[in-house]
C-alpha cells in the first residue's frame, strides 16, 4: 500500500530528460517508426528496480543527488583540486601533477591523494576531545548540503519557497561554527589560533555578505530563486547593482578562505589552522569543506547576479539544460576564485578585518541603498 | 617485524586492496621538509620550475600530520635529532624517510664533530641521496627509487660506486700515511677576569672618581675602565656600605651579574647602577663588584636601597644559586623549571637526551 503510494508519488513528479526518460526514436522505415523504451519504462514492472529508478528520477531527490547536489559537488571537487595545482604550476612555469596519468594531464591526481589518505592511519592525539574531534568533520556536511534543498537549478529543485535565498545564506553561515568547533575539539594551540582567526574573519565578512544578498532580494522584490532568475532574463543582476555583486564576491573569497584572504588556514603561519591535527581520511574530508562552501556560494552568486540558469535551451537535455547552465556559471566562478591563489599574496588578519568592517560594510550599505531605490522605482 | 620500514611495506602489500594502497602511496608522496642546512636550497630547486618534482605527485609541505614522507635536508645535530624524532612520530603510518646529503649519510663535513647524529640512528631511513649537496636530479632519483620500492616491495640501490685508489690514479709511488687533523681544542689553563684602570680622556670622570674615592673612604676602590664606565671593587662585608653611599647619586640598578670563576673557587657578583635623576650622571655606568666563595654563595641583597634589583637577583638565584639575603622572594624559581639546578654554573652537566631508534623517547 505504502509502496504503491510512494511509487505513484514519485512518478507524478519525475525529472523530464528526453534522452533518459522519453521514448527514443530508434529508426524509421517507410511509414512506421520503431521506438526504444526509455530507461525508466524498461524496468517499469520489475518490483524493486522500478521503485529505485523512480525515486532517483523524482525531482527533489534528483536535485539533491545529482545536480546541483552531491554528484555535481564531487565533480567540482575532483576537478578543482587538480585544476588549482595545475593552474598554480602553469603560472610558475611548471607542469604540475602529470606522471600519474600522462595522457590526460594527471587529472586523477586528487584520486591518488584520496586513496593515500584513505589508507593512512587516523591519529587522535591525547589532548583532543575524542567524540567531537571525530564527529565534527561529518557534522560539517549538514550545513554544506542543506542549502541545496532550497537552491533550485531550473526545473530541478527540492523545495520552492519565497525565502529560498535567506534560508540558503543562513545555512551557509553555520559552516564557520563547525570550523570553530573543530578547532576547539583539536585542543592544540595552532588549531586554536586558526579558529580565532576564523571567528574574526566570520564577523568581518558575514554582515556585509548578508546585507548585499538582502539588497538583491529587496531589488527583485522576492527571495524566490525562480522569480529572481526570471527577472534577470534581460539584464543580469551584476549590471543592476554592481556594488552588491562586488561585496558578495569579496565576501565569498573571505568566507571560503581563498587568497588573498587565506588567513584562517594559512599553512605557512598556523599550519592549516583548525585542521592542523587531522590525519588520514578525516583530513581529506575537512580539507574539501572550503571547496564545497565555495561551490554553494558560487551557485548563490550566479543566481543572484549572473542570471542563474538563463541560457540557450538545449532540447535533448530537457530539464537538465538550465541546470547545466547554472553549473557551468558556478564552476567558472569557482575557477576564478581558485585562480586567486596563484596571483595574490596573503593579507594580515588586521588588514582583512579592517577591510571587512570599513570599506566592505560601507559598500554593502551603498548596495542596499541602490537596491531600495530600484525597488521603489519599480524597474522590475 | 618490529622494523617500521618493513611494517610499512608489508601493510601496503597485504590484503585485497593492496593495488589501490600501493598506487595511492606511490603517486602521493607528500614530503615534510626538515631543512637543517644548505640541502634545503636544492630541495627548493627540485620543486621549483625547471625541475618540478610535483610532476610525480609529490608535494612539499611544512607540516607532518598530513604527509607521509620526511626529506631530511642535511646535518642532524643532537638538538635537531629531537625535532626529527618528534616529526617522525607525529606522522601517520605508512611513512617513509629520505635523507639528503653527505652530512646525513656519514657526517660529511662535520664527520668528527661532537654534536652530530646520524639520521639512520634516529629514524628508519628508506633512501640516502649522497652528494654535498645532491643535485635536484639526485633528489628526484631518490623519490623515484622510493616509488619503485613501494611498488615492488624491495629496496634497491640505484647506483654503485667503484672504490678508487688514489695512488693508482695519480701514479704515486710512495704513499704517506695521512691522518685526519685533530679537532682544535683551545682551553686556557687559568682564564683571568682582568679589570684594570685605563687612562682615557674623560675630565669629568677623573674628578668624579676622585670625589667617589673620598666619599667611599676605604670601603671600596673606584677606577675608570673606559669613557663613562667606572668600576668599584669592594668586599661582601662592606658592599652595603658602598651601595648606601652610591645611592645618593645613583637611583637604580641596571643589571645584576654573577661570574663563575671555577678554578679560583669563587663567584664575582656585579651590580651595575646608573642614574635617571642627575643629568651629567646619566651616561655613567658604575659597576660595584665583590667576590664570594663558591662553597658559601650568600650575598647581601640591595633591595632596600635599590628596589629595582629584585627580579635580577632572583634571576641570578635561578641560574647560579647565589642566595641574596633579605630578598623576600628568594627560594622560589621563576625563570626555569624547579627541578633544574643552577644551569649557568660552569660545572653544570647538560642532560643528554636519547632519541636513538628503539630507545625510549620523551
Amino acid at each position: 500500500m505504502c509502496y504503491n503510494e510512494l511509487l505513484s508519488m514519485f512518478r507524478e513528479n519525475l525529472v523530464h530528460i528526453p534522452f533518459l526518460t522519453d521514448k527514443i526514436l530508434l529508426f524509421q522505415y517507410g511509414g512506421s517508426a520503431v521506438y526504444g523504451n526509455p530507461l525508466v519504462n524498461v524496468f517499469a514492472n520489475v518490483p524493486i528496480l522500478n521503485f529505485i529508478l523512480a525515486a532517483i528520477f523524482w525531482r527533489p531527490l534528483f536535485a539533491m543527488l545529482f545536480i546541483p547536489g552531491l554528484v555535481a559537488i564531487m565533480l567540482v571537487l575532483g576537478i578543482i583540486i587538480w585544476l588549482e595545482r595545475k593552474m598554480t604550476a602553469k603560472v610558475q612555469w611548471r607542469y604540475g601533477p602529470l606522471e600519474v596519468s600522462r595522457p590526460i594531464g594527471g587529472i586523477i591526481q586528487p584520486l591518488a591523494d584520496g586513496m593515500r589518505y584513505l589508507f593512512q592511519e587516523v591519529i587522535v592525539h591525547g589532548e583532543a576531545h575524542r567524540p567531537y574531534f571525530l564527529q565534527f568533520p561529518l557534522i560539517s556536511f549538514l550545513p554544506v548540503l542543506l542549502p541545496i534543498l532550497v537552491i533550485p537549478a531550473g526545473a530541478i529543485y527540492a523545495i520552492r519557497t519565497p525565502y529560498a535565498i535567506p534560508i540558503a545564506i543562513a545555512l551557509v553561515a553555520l559552516i564557520p561554527i563547525v570550523l570553530i568547533a573543530i578547532g576547539w575539539a583539536s585542543n592544540s594551540k595552532y588549531a586554536y589560533i586558526g579558529s580565532m582567526r576564523e571567528v574574526f574573519m566570520y564577523f568581518a565578512y558575514e554582515i556585509a555578505m548578508i546585507i548585499a544578498a538582502m539588497a538583491m532580494v529587496v531589488a527583485y522584490g522576492s527571495g524566490d530563486a525562480f522569480v529572481i532568475v526570471q527577472k534577470q532574463s534581460l539584464i543580469p543582476g551584476i549590471l543592476i547593482n554592481p556594488f552588491a555583486c562586488l561585496v558578495f564576491f569579496v565576501a565569498t573569497a573571505m568566507a571560503t578562505a581563498r587568497f588573498p584572504f587565506e588567513i584562517p588556514d594559512a599553512d605557512s603561519e598556523v599550519v592549516f589552522g583548525p585542521f592542523v591535527e587531522y590525519t588520514g581520511i578525516i583530513f581529506g574530508v575537512v580539507m574539501t569543506l572550503a571547496y564545497e562552501k565555495l561551490y554553494i556560494l558560487s551557485l548563490l552568486l550566479s543566481i543572484l547576479f549572473l542570471g542563474g540558469w538563463n541560457g540557450p535551451y538545449i532540447v535533448w537535455l530537457g530539464d537538465l539544460s538550465p541546470a547545466i547552465w547554472l553549473f557551468i556559471k558556478a564552476f567558472v566562478l569557482v575557477v576564478i576564485f581558485v585562480f586567486f591563489r596563484t596571483v595574490y599574496g596573503r593579507y594580515r588578519l588586521d588588514q582583512a578585518v579592517r577591510a571587512g568592517w570599513s570599506s566592505l560594510l560601507a559598500l554593502s550599505f551603498v548596495s542596499l541603498g541602490v537596491g531600495v531605490c530600484i525597488a521603489s522605482a519599480g524597474w522590475f | 617485524m618490529n622494523d617500521p620500514n618493513i611494517k610499512n611495506i608489508k601493510f601496503l602489500h597485504s590484503g585485497l586492496l593492496s593495488p589501490v594502497k600501493k598506487w595511492g602511496a606511490k603517486w602521493s608522496l607528500w614530503a615534510v621538509h626538515l631543512v637543517t642546512s644548505c640541502c634545503g636550497v636544492e630541495l627548493a630547486h627540485t620543486y621549483a620550475s625547471g625541475y618540478d618534482a610535483e610532476r610525480w605527485g609529490t608535494l612539499n609541505f611544512g607540516m607532518m600530520r598530513q604527509t607521509n614522507l620526511i626529506i631530511v635536508e642535511g646535518t642532524i645535530s643532537k638538538k635537531m635529532a629531537k625535532a626529527l624524532r618528534m616529526t617522525w612520530e607525529q606522522m601517520p603510518d605508512p611513512k617513509f624517510v629520505i635523507v639528503m646529503g653527505a652530512c646525513g649519510l656519514e657526517g660529511g663535513l662535520f664527520w668528527n664533530s661532537y654534536h652530530i647524529v646520524k639520521p639512520s640512528e634516529i629514524v628508519p631511513v628508506d633512501y640516502f641521496v649522497p652528494g654535498c649537496p645532491p643535485t635536484p636530479e639526485g633528489l628526484m632519483r631518490g623519490i623515484l627509487a622510493l616509488q619503485k620500492k613501494i611498488e615492488s616491495g624491495e629496496a634497491k640501490a640505484t647506483a654503485k660506486y667503484q672504490p678508487v685508489r688514489l695512488e693508482e690514479v695519480l701514479e704515486i709511488k710512495e704513499v704517506k700515511e695521512r691522518k685526519p687533523p685533530k679537532s682544535p681544542v683551545k682551553i686556557a689553563e687559568k682564564p683571568e677576569i682582568k679589570i684594570e684602570p685605563r687612562d682615557v680622556e674623560w675630565e669629568f670622570g677623573k674628578s668624579f672618581v676622585d670625589e667617589l674615592n673620598q666619599k667611599l673612604a676605604g670601603a671600596g676602590e673606584a677606577f675608570i675602565t673606559d669613557v663613562n664606565r667606572v668600576y668599584i671593587r669592594t668586599t661582601k662585608e662592606r658592599f652595603l656600605e658602598v651601595a648606601e653611599k652610591l645611592s645618593e647619586d645613583f637611583d637604580h640598578v641596571k643589571s645584576v651579574n654573577v661570574i663563575d670563576v671555577i678554578h679560583e673557587d669563587k663567584f664575582i657578583v656585579e651590580y651595575t647602577v646608573s642614574s635617571y635623576s642627575s643629568k651629567e650622571l646619566m651616561p655613567v655606568l658604575v659597576t660595584i663588584s665583590a667576590e664570594i666563595p663558591r662553597s658559601n654563595p650568600r650575598f647581601p641583597s640591595v633591595i632596600d636601597i635599590w628596589p629595582s634589583a629584585d627580579y635580577q637577583e632572583r634571576e641570578m638565584y635561578d641560574f647560579f644559586g647565589v642566595w641574596f639575603e633579605n630578598n623576600p622572594a628568594m627560594g622560589e624559581k621563576f625563570l626555569i623549571a624547579p627541578e633544574v639546578e643552577t644551569p649557568l654554573r660552569k660545572d653544570f652537566k647538560i642532560p643528554q637526551p636519547n632519541y636513538v631508534l628503539g630507545g625510549e623517547s620523551e
